[in-house]
């Protein structure tokens, strides 16, 4: 009999697409707690990062077929479906939750370390220098629209700098960081 | 959207930090543009990256997850056949505590006299990690048989406080558990079979074994348990048993 713990993250969303649950626990061993790890930085809340974690999970049972290989690892895709739900939840809690983040937001600018934020165990040094060599109003935008969940629009207000500029920042940020894990060796962020 | 448009957004979207109707927008677009949906794959990897940390999970997560599975699939489909039933998900903390019935002691002092008192005391949660449920049948007698016939396999028989066996399962030296065979009456509708084992003195949750079990496979990662033990609790489970015992057997060494 296979061992399922030497499948590729490909063969287990092929099982998980003939409904082998053994195949969706190999995937929740390997990768739950990177989407939970995402889900709980971003909504700063154990039991709701729970369910996102649980929707994540129930969604690839239900629909694997939207995880494509070829468009990428299924770490990515499966934070991909995190931070989107995690935003998601954070866009949806009520006015006095999203004001105390906008307060949190303008106070704990310049206090919120992304080094030390983004780590993994096999990424976290190029992650980490990537960061390094942003400059500072690219780092921040790019903080705040990922970590903190708002919408480049709002990321503009709160900063009360043009939503183009924020729009470029975040683009350009993103691209400074793709080159330097290009240059670390990192694969799949090559376009 | 035009091409350039929907380009200049694509960062932006790699992080969800796009309004809705722009999403629409660049998302209908990146269905047609080869070029943008691969500069959006390699921006979703530099995002993933980005969020790339892990955390241990809590306990208990897993069952949740796994319970739903199941729950959804009462509801509209029918239970996919399993190829496999084997899970092995260590838990690392032990936020939930509850107090144990004294049903529970007291059918397992009936098997573990020793463990008793420090499970009595210590009353703390699962530290190991929850498995699997499961209701198919054939495919996995395969598993089960093939473990019955693997060096240094142990053979756990589970009976209840009457003697009566209920329950047999066999464990392999890598932590890897199957139901080789059942006795157990079929639940009514809310209700499952929860297995646990005693380790370390602790009731940890191995996982839950449905209403009507004919087929369990589960992995316990770390130290052996010296009891497993059945109980009858609510659809999704227990963190800490809740109810007497129906069967229980000692694991020998």
């Amino acid at each position: 009999m296979e061992d399922i713990s030497e499948a590729s993250d490909a063969q287990l969303v092929t099982s998980i697409g003939r409904y082998n649950e053994v195949a969706l626990a190999e995937v929740y061993r390997r990768h739950g707690g990177a989407v939970y790890g995402l889900a709980r930085r971003v909504l700063n809340s154990s039991i709701e990062a729970e369910d996102v974690t649980q929707e994540v999970f129930l969604r690839l049972w239900n629909q694997p077929d939207r995880f494509d290989p070829s468009r990428g690892s299924l770490r990515s895709f499966l934070l991909a479906q995190s931070h989107a739900r995690a935003v998601d939840a954070i866009r949806s809690l009520n006015a006095r939750r999203a004001r105390e983040i906008k307060d949190a937001a303008k106070t704990a600018r310049g206090a919120y370390d992304m080094q030390h934020e983004a780590w993994d165990l096999s990424l976290a040094d190029q992650v980490a220098r990537a960061l390094e060599e942003l400059p500072e109003e690219e780092r921040r935008v790019i903080q705040m629209a990922y970590f903190e969940g708002h919408t480049y629009v709002e990321v503009a207000a709160l900063l009360d700098q043009p939503e183009g500029t924020v729009k470029s920042r975040i683009r350009s940020g993103m691209r400074r960081m793709r080159n330097v894990l290009i240059e670390a060796g990192v694969q799949g962020v090559e376009s | 959207m035009n091409h350039d448009e929907a380009y200049e957004f694509l960062a932006a979207l790699s992080l969800d930090a796009v309004e809705t109707d722009e999403r629409e927008a660049i998302e209908a677009h990146v269905l047609e543009c080869p070029k943008c949906r691969s500069e959006l794959d390699a921006l979703l990897d530099v995002a993933g990256a980005l969020g790339n940390s892990v955390e241990p999970l809590p306990e208990g997560l897993w069952t949740s997850i796994s319970s739903r599975i199941y729950d959804a699939d009462d509801d509209a489909h029918p239970m996919p056949v399993l190829g496999a039933n084997v899970i092995a998900l260590d838990a690392n903390s032990s936020r939930r505590r509850r107090t144990f019935t004294k049903g529970f002691v007291a059918t397992l002092s009936s098997v573990a006299a020793a463990a008793i008192v420090v499970l009595a005391i210590s009353l703390a949660s699962a530290s190991n990690h929850v498995a699997n449920l499961q209701r198919q049948l054939a495919s996995n007698s395969y598993a089960a048989s093939a473990a019955l016939s693997a060096p240094g396999h142990t053979v756990v028989d589970l009976a209840s406080s009457t003697k009566k066996d209920l329950a047999q399962f066999v464990l392999l030296p890598d932590g890897r558990g199957y139901l080789v065979r059942s006795q157990l009456p079929t639940l009514t509708s809310g209700s499952t079979y929860q297995l646990w084992g005693l380790i370390n003195g602790k009731p940890i949750s191995i996982g839950l074994m449905g209403d009507k079990p004919s087929s369990v496979t589960f992995t316990v990662s770390g130290t052996k348990p010296t009891v497993l033990g059945i109980t009858v609790e609510p659809s999704g489970g227990s963190p800490t048993p809740t109810n007497a015992m129906v069967a229980s057997g000692t694991v020998a060494d």
